[in-house]
């Protein structure tokens, strides 16, 4: 039996055979240990077994938890629904021993969907892997195990399909792995620079999350996980900028609001990058640009403003950062008062003390808000910074300067690899055999 | 791990290619004067022949009817452009064409010559093309310098007289910068523009237009013409017409009007054809028509609109100007050398058919 097993499933770690004995018979059991409790295995098989005080196989024939297999067709399925299968006499049987990681998980904290699995990752591997197994219950799921850190030998699982998986990213993935050079490696961002490999860059390649229905669906589409001990959070890889935009709720919800949603956030990014930069430009260079009764209303405001556009810029988004910062910093109770304090009171004041103009307030809270629009943390921190450069472009070159600046945005988007894969290409629905990528080689 | 160094020289290297295309300097919207009206006049003077008067904004937070606060700045100069140079020196902020939507021509100078007036407009970067050009009468100064008291912010008031933001006038001809400029140039296709006059310092009038050559007036349309010109332009705009049939006043609203013309030699002698198709509803009616057969009240008043229309077409032929673009069309489908001569000859000498189809929709909601 452990043969045929071990020819069904896919290589993984959490596949577990093993061939007993006690002296008067011997049996065979499988079964995935991280779908398994492997205490009531043990209470249940292996003490009863070893113990030999009536014959294991009485006990087989007599306990109606121990039920009869008979056709080997089911094997595949009832391992990966959590049983263990005995083999004793050339007779198979089933026992129930699955662990069931529901309310006791913890909920997900960064990317919330309201009707979608509430389920996050767990810090525990073998937790986790349970998660993931009874959402991608499919006998292709490869486990492997790596360890990284020399001195915190972290461990790490890495998981693919391997019908899916393409090989070239794979063993990109593989031997990247090996080669880390690091003493202490705790967290999944710590994990990516290290995979990445690049000091400076400016967009993650490696999507970070704690949704397993997002990493579930990102295995089905031959992307390789990476799940580290010690984090609530796994790597997909490898990512494009478009899986960054996506919130997993795009999936659940009606179809017409989730595309205006997406279309939403594209707005929201364009407008949190290039705003600031626009209203220097715009402001100082280009007047003519806004309509006669808004640039007469932004001349009016800014009038009672000593300081030309670019500082008045510079004032607000040091504060709004300021602000972003300290709530994410505070302790979960004094962070609202921050909020408040910041938001509402320093703008407000800010703008009666002749500091800024009432349009500048306008441009930094969407700016501000429309940052959070971003589904993925690691995204919408990389955007953050974005504006910066842009600024310094409308500055000297105003309009031109921004057009310049956004186009070498788009080159530079363009020229990014995630593994090997172009990070900038659109998400065409292809065959969901071949998967997202996995594909790739099939000319 | 690659150097930083040369990524970020090249990077500055690019954007320093930049600065020759950064166009007009660092300057903050609260240092410009945005001028949101110029008028151009004769002065009378010879040495300095031209009058610019600029209309100045002076922004207000408070946006509110009659708030509208401004500052006028004249000079007489030889030329416009050296004029403006000198205005600069009585202001103390930049000025901005940017956001100057109207340009007025004083009635004096239009009716001697535009085209240098013209040509400083178009070749300004900061003008822009899109702005409206009209006459002042009798001159631009005064037109500017009326105040109506609805006026919300300084400029509103002209500019939604002729954009198609606010009123809609069957009399107005809103003409843009470039659409002038390019009939200034093109064979076969003569400018016009509308003429503005001051309603006693409270508001405006425009509902005259005048149809020039390539230099200056040639002929003024009264309000009655300068609708039916609209018409006969396909410059449509919901308008009324007014008709009589057995003796009874009737008043019809015109909602859709589709004018086009063809241009046809029959033995030698050229006939433009104008085809005119109208939706109406009758407005004003001081019999009931309702449930009566409409066919003999569309025959009249198709009749009385061929002969008006056809009346306006040879006075503008006799003007020798041709707005509508005759010349164009005829240049179009005649190309070759000496086609414009050929056009030239022909078109006073040309006779004109308007055919007229007009249908009654309705007799409005009741009647």
């Amino acid at each position: 039996m452990i043969e045929r097993i071990k020819l069904l499933f896919a290589e993984a770690v959490d596949v577990k055979t093993a061939l007993l004995s006690n002296g008067e018979a011997s049996i065979e059991i499988a079964y995935l240990s991280s779908l398994c409790k492997e205490d009531k295995i043990n209470n249940c098989i292996m003490v009863p077994f070893t113990k030999a005080e009536i014959p294991f196989s009485r006990h087989l024939e007599t306990n109606p938890e121990y039920e009869q297999v008979e056709d080997p067709a089911k094997w595949q399925d009832m391992l990966l629904r959590g049983y263990v299968l005995i083999q004793s006499h050339s007779i198979i049987y089933s026992f129930l021993a699955s662990d069931v990681i529901s309310s006791d998980g913890s909920l997900t904290q960064v990317e919330s969907a309201i009707q979608g699995p509430q389920l996050a990752l767990s810090e525990d591997l073998n937790k986790s892997l349970n998660l993931i197994r009874s959402m991608y219950p499919s006998p292709e799921l490869c486990v492997e195990q790596y360890t990284v850190g020399y001195e915190s030998r972290t461990p790490l699982y890495i998981l693919f399909d391997q019908r899916h998986v393409d090989s070239m990213v794979l063993d990109n993935v593989r031997s990247k792995l090996t080669s880390i050079n690091a003493d202490i490696v705790h967290a999944a961002g710590e994990l990516e620079k290290l995979l990445v490999g690049k000091r400076l860059h400016l967009f993650p390649t490696v999507l970070i999350t704690e949704r397993p229905d997002r990493i579930s669906r990102s295995i089905g589409k031959g992307k390789v996980v990476v799940l580290i001990k010690g984090s609530m959070f796994a790597l997909i890889l490898p990512a494009t900028f478009f899986e960054f935009m996506h919130a997993i709720e795009d999936n659940y919800e009606a179809f017409w609001m989730t595309r205006f949603l997406i279309f939403l956030r594209f707005a929201s990014i364009v407008l949190t990058i290039t705003l600031p930069a626009l209203y220097i430009a715009v402001v100082s260079y280009n007047p003519e640009l806004f309509r006669v009764q808004l640039a007469f209303s932004i001349a009016a405001s800014r009038s009672a403003v000593p300081y030309p556009s670019f500082i008045e810029v510079f004032i607000m988004l040091f504060m709004i950062e300021t602000l972003i910062e300290a709530s994410i910093r505070l302790p979960r109770y004094i962070g609202s008062t921050a909020t408040t304090v910041g938001g509402l009171i320093l703008g407000q004041a800010a703008q009666q003390a002749g500091l800024v103009s009432s349009i500048m307030i306008i441009v930094t809270s969407v700016v501000a808000i429309s940052n959070f629009v971003i589904p993925i943390n690691s995204m919408s921190f990389a955007i953050r910074f974005l504006k910066y450069p842009l600024i310094g472009a409308a500055i000297f070159f105003g309009l031109s300067g921004i057009a310049v600046g956004v186009f070498l945005y788009i080159v530079y988007l363009c020229n990014l690899r995630s593994f090997g894969k172009p990070y900038f290409r659109l998400h065409g629905k292809l065959n969901p055999a071949e998967g997202d990528i996995g594909g790739a080689d099939i000319k | 791990m690659r150097p930083i160094a040369p990524i970020i020289l090249k990077l500055a290297l690019a954007l320093l290619l930049l600065v020759p295309v950064g166009g007009c300097g660092f300057k903050d919207i609260d240092k410009r004067f945005f001028v949101v009206g110029t008028g151009i006049d004769l002065s009378g003077n010879e040495e300095k022949p031209y009058r610019l008067t600029i209309q100045l904004a002076i922004p207000s937070p408070k946006i509110e009817p009659g708030t509208s606060k401004f500052q006028y700045e004249t000079i007489d100069a030889i030329s416009i452009a050296e004029g403006l140079r000198m205005l600069k020196a009585y202001v103390d902020k930049e000025l901005d064409f940017g956001h100057c939507r109207i340009f007025i021509i004083g009635e004096s100078l239009a009716r001697k010559n535009i085209t240098s007036v013209l040509d400083w407009m178009v070749r300004r970067r900061d003008i822009q093309l899109v702005a409206n050009m009209a006459i002042g009468k009798p001159d631009a100064a005064s037109v500017l310098k009326i105040k109506p008291i609805s006026e919300q912010y300084p400029g509103n008031a002209l500019l939604l007289s002729f954009g198609a933001d606010g009123t809609e006038s069957s009399y107005n001809y809103a003409e843009s910068l470039s659409g002038f400029s390019r009939r200034l140039t093109e064979k076969g296709l003569d400018p016009a523009l509308a003429i503005v006059k001051g309603d006693k310092n409270k508001g405006y009038i425009i509902n005259e237009i005048a149809l020039m050559d390539k230099q200056k007036i040639k002929l003024v349309l009264s309000p009655d013409e300068a609708q039916m010109f609209n018409q006969l332009a396909s410059r449509f705009t919901k308008s009324s017409m007014h008709g009589i049939y057995r003796h009874d006043g009737i008043v019809v609203a015109i909602n859709q009007l589709h004018s086009r013309f063809r241009i046809e030699n029959q033995d030698a002698q050229h006939l433009i054809k104008v085809n005119i198709r109208m939706k109406t509803v009758i407005e004003e009616s001081s019999s009931s028509l309702m449930e009566k057969d409409l066919k003999p009240v569309e025959a009249k008043l198709e009749k009385s609109y061929e002969a008006e229309a056809t009346k306006l077409l040879a006075k503008i032929q006799k003007a020798n100007v041709d707005p509508l673009g005759f010349g164009l069309r005829y240049l179009a489908m005649n190309p070759g050398e000496g086609s414009w001569d050929n056009w030239q000859r022909i078109y006073p000498d040309a006779s004109f058919k308007v055919n007229v189809r007009l249908i009654i929709e309705g007799t409005g909601l009741i009647w």
